[in-house]
């Protein structure tokens, strides 16, 4: 022990190795393990790297199931282990809890060994009196004032975390539905092309041999009705010709023709529309007219869209905007299939688009039911979906939301309940670089 | 040393960043603790409350295991500058392996830097260890700064003491860990002395050195401190 000339000792040495059970007692962990069993563990321990355990709560019996592992780290080095044992289908609820365990511990061991540090220092080597240690401690301490509200809050973040895996999770499934249903579309849309191509290009030839039969037969019903060989064939000619009501045939094969020829045009429209809307060709960025864009997402809804609805488009010039269709399509799909849904007799959706400011403005305007105040800002979570269980997704505006977000737009409601509701989307167009 | 338990085959050395207040001690633990890899070190530790600078000290520990088994924990501190921190660096300094003094290049720091050397000349001394045999290297810091000393002179002034000098911008991490390498190579000879790291662990200086400060790119240290360095 080495003593200076103003009487104090030394015989503390800055940097001996500290244990576990030395930095973090009873009162620091206990209620982080009742928490972790209280939030669904069947037990929860802290063990030192001899695997001796230092501090246990909950059912030791039942230690059959699952087991999350994770380490303590103490100077850098494994210094035990936090066990959290439980139920083998709460695999997700075990790994959130032995997380937040971990980060828990972490700061608890961190603060701890702070003060620890600075006490001794204090206590040995240092002229302060106890107040300013005092002192000194309460301002470590407010660095680490959160690991207590950790403790306490440790339940209900485990429950969030929970809910998010699970969200997590659900929106995977969805998102690899979406992908399949897109997929599938691509494929169908795909196999109808061939058999489309053939009937165009066969309607049209026929029209052109209808034409040759129907040249030589206007001439041979012309010639026969001026000098036919004898009486009684021009007579049963003229009751064929009647009878057979060829007249009436000549008009309507044509319009059978055409009408053909633009069902097949009609089908052709809509494969190209479904193929662009799932942009099985081009999954990549363009620059699109964001009004053909809402017109072809338009066209894939042509079904779902009651006769009796009215859509008014009153579309602006637009300058193109760089993005991924498929993409922008997939936005306003959600958001007119929404309105459409919101069902009120006599819906008028009114679809405004305008330039400024460096802005794509897009307005979709409904005279529906309006939405109610309360769940007005919960719309764009993910998940929330006010239709019956097994109905929506409650996807729909979320992706819409995620999907404007990631072009830097934005998307607003204003909603009146009886009056209807307008959603606004913002696109920024990029900075125009001026040539100086 | 700060132990050496032959029980739990378990070595605990101690490295100490001295110097005056503001040379930039902490940046050179912090920029250190960004530079070197992952592998084989433990989180920094800075020890100070949020309305003061260093009060106490900061830690930054470093672990390897020799291929005999003998597991090596290697804690760099730094001490606290001011003068009224004394005795807090007094036990800091308590059975250290090896020292980095951290010089302020600015021409302004001179006095602060020679009253801080005395200071460090007198505290080994108090605490038993004899300044002629310890590691000892000297780092002079700021070197982006302007107005600072000039490499002749600090090569006429720490020639002829022997003493390693590296010029460094801890804040930029150019030289840092030149002064902690050269500081682990002659800490190895010290212990490798009396321990027998080689002979008896089979831990060779090069296996320690790259243990320490592998995974690295080489860092040569801040401009041309290459010929100083090379003299000694
Ligand atoms: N310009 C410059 N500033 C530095 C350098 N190293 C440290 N500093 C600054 O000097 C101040 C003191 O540094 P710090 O590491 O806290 O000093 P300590 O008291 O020795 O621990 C800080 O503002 C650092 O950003 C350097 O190489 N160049
Ligand atoms: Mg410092």
């Amino acid at each position: 022990m080495i003593e200076d000339n103003q009487g104090v000792q030394y015989d503390y040495v800055v940097g001996e190795e500290k244990q576990l059970n030395e930095l973090i007692k009873g009162p620091d962990i206990m209620p982080l393990l009742k928490s972790a069993v209280n939030a669904g563990a069947s037990s929860a321990a802290l063990v030192n790297s001899a695997g001796e355990t230092l501090f246990r709560y909950g059912d030791t019996d039942r230690e059959a199931g699952l087991t999350v592992k994770k380490p303590v780290y103490l100077e850098g080095e494994t210094a035990g282990h936090i066990i959290i044992n439980g139920h083998s289908d709460r695999k997700h609820l075990l790994e959130a809890i032995g997380e937040l365990m971990f980060n828990a511990v972490k700061i608890i061991l961190q603060s701890n060994f702070k003060t620890l540090l600075a006490t001794e220092t204090h206590k040995t080597v240092v002229y302060q009196s106890y107040e300013e240690l005092i002192e000194t401690n309460r301002k470590l301490k407010l660095s680490e004032g959160k690991y207590r509200e950790l403790a306490s809050s440790l339940e209900k973040q485990v429950q969030e975390r929970t809910e998010e895996l699970n969200r997590a999770h659900a929106r995977l499934l969805h998102q690899e539905k979406l992908v399949s249903v897109g997929q599938l579309a691509a494929g169908v849309a795909h196999e109808i092309n061939n058999p489309l191509g053939f009937i165009s290009s066969n309607i049209n030839t026929l029209n052109q041999y209808v034409l040759k039969l129907k040249e030589m037969l206007s001439f041979y019903h012309a010639a026969f009705d001026k000098k036919g060989p004898s009486g009684e064939c021009v007579e049963e000619s003229k009751e064929k010709w009647k009878r057979l009501k060829l007249d009436f045939v000549f008009k309507d094969v044509d319009d059978l023709i055409k009408e053909s020829l633009d069902g097949a045009q009609r089908v052709k429209k809509i494969v190209s529309d479904l193929k662009g809307f799932s942009h099985i060709d081009e999954d990549h960025e363009s620059d699109a007219d964001i009004n053909a864009e809402i017109d072809r997402t338009l066209n894939v809804l042509t079904h779902e869209i009651p006769q009796e609805v009215e859509i008014v488009k009153d579309y602006g010039k637009l300058p193109s905007f760089s993005c991924n269709p498929a993409h922008i399509c997939q936005a306003f799909f959600n958001i007119i299939l929404n309105a459409l849904q919101a069902g009120a007799k006599g819906l008028t959706l009114r679809i405004a688009t305008r330039s400024a400011n460096n802005m794509i403005a897009i307005h979709f305007s409904d005279n529906g039911p309006g939405i109610p105040e309360s769940i007005r800002n919960r719309i764009f979570e993910p998940f929330f979906t006010t239709k019956e269980v097994g109905k929506g997704t409650g996807m729909g505006l979320n992706v819409t939301f995620e999907i404007i977000t990631s072009y830097r737009g934005a998307i607003e409601v204003e909603s009146e309940a009886g009056k209807g509701t307008t959603f606004s989307i913002m696109l920024p167009l990029p900075q125009k670089v001026e040539n100086v | 040393m700060i132990e050496y338990d032959e029980f739990e085959n378990k070595m605990v050395l101690k490295l100490v960043y001295y110097g005056p207040a503001l040379s930039g001690k902490t940046t050179n633990l912090l920029s250190l603790h960004d530079i070197l890899d992952q592998d084989g070190r433990g989180d920094l530790t800075v020890l100070d409350t949020k309305d003061d600078r260093t009060i106490f000290f900061d830690l930054l520990p470093f672990f390897l295991t020799a291929p005999s088994g003998l597991k090596i924990k290697l804690k760099v501190f730094t001490v606290p500058g001011q003068v009224k921190h004394d005795a807090t660096r007094k036990a800091v300094l308590q059975r250290a392996d090896g020292v980095a003094f951290i010089a302020d290049s600015q021409l302004s720091e001179e006095t602060n830097n020679s009253e801080s050397f005395s200071n460090l000349e007198k505290n080994l001394e108090f605490v038993g260890l004899d300044i002629e045999k310890l590691p000892l290297v000297i780092q002079f810091n700021k070197r982006d700064l302007t107005n600072i000393i000039n490499e002749d002179d600090i090569t006429r002034i720490w020639e002829p003491t022997g003493i390693p000098v590296v010029l460094s911008s801890a804040l930029a991490g150019h030289g840092v860990v030149e002064t902690f390498r050269r500081l682990v190579e002659l800490t190895y000879g010290h212990i490798d002395r009396k321990y027998l790291l080689g002979a008896n662990h089979g831990l060779d200086k090069n296996m320690f050195m790259q243990k320490l400060t592998g995974g690295t790119v080489n860092d040569a240290g801040f401009k041309d401190n290459r010929h100083i360095a090379a003299e000694y």
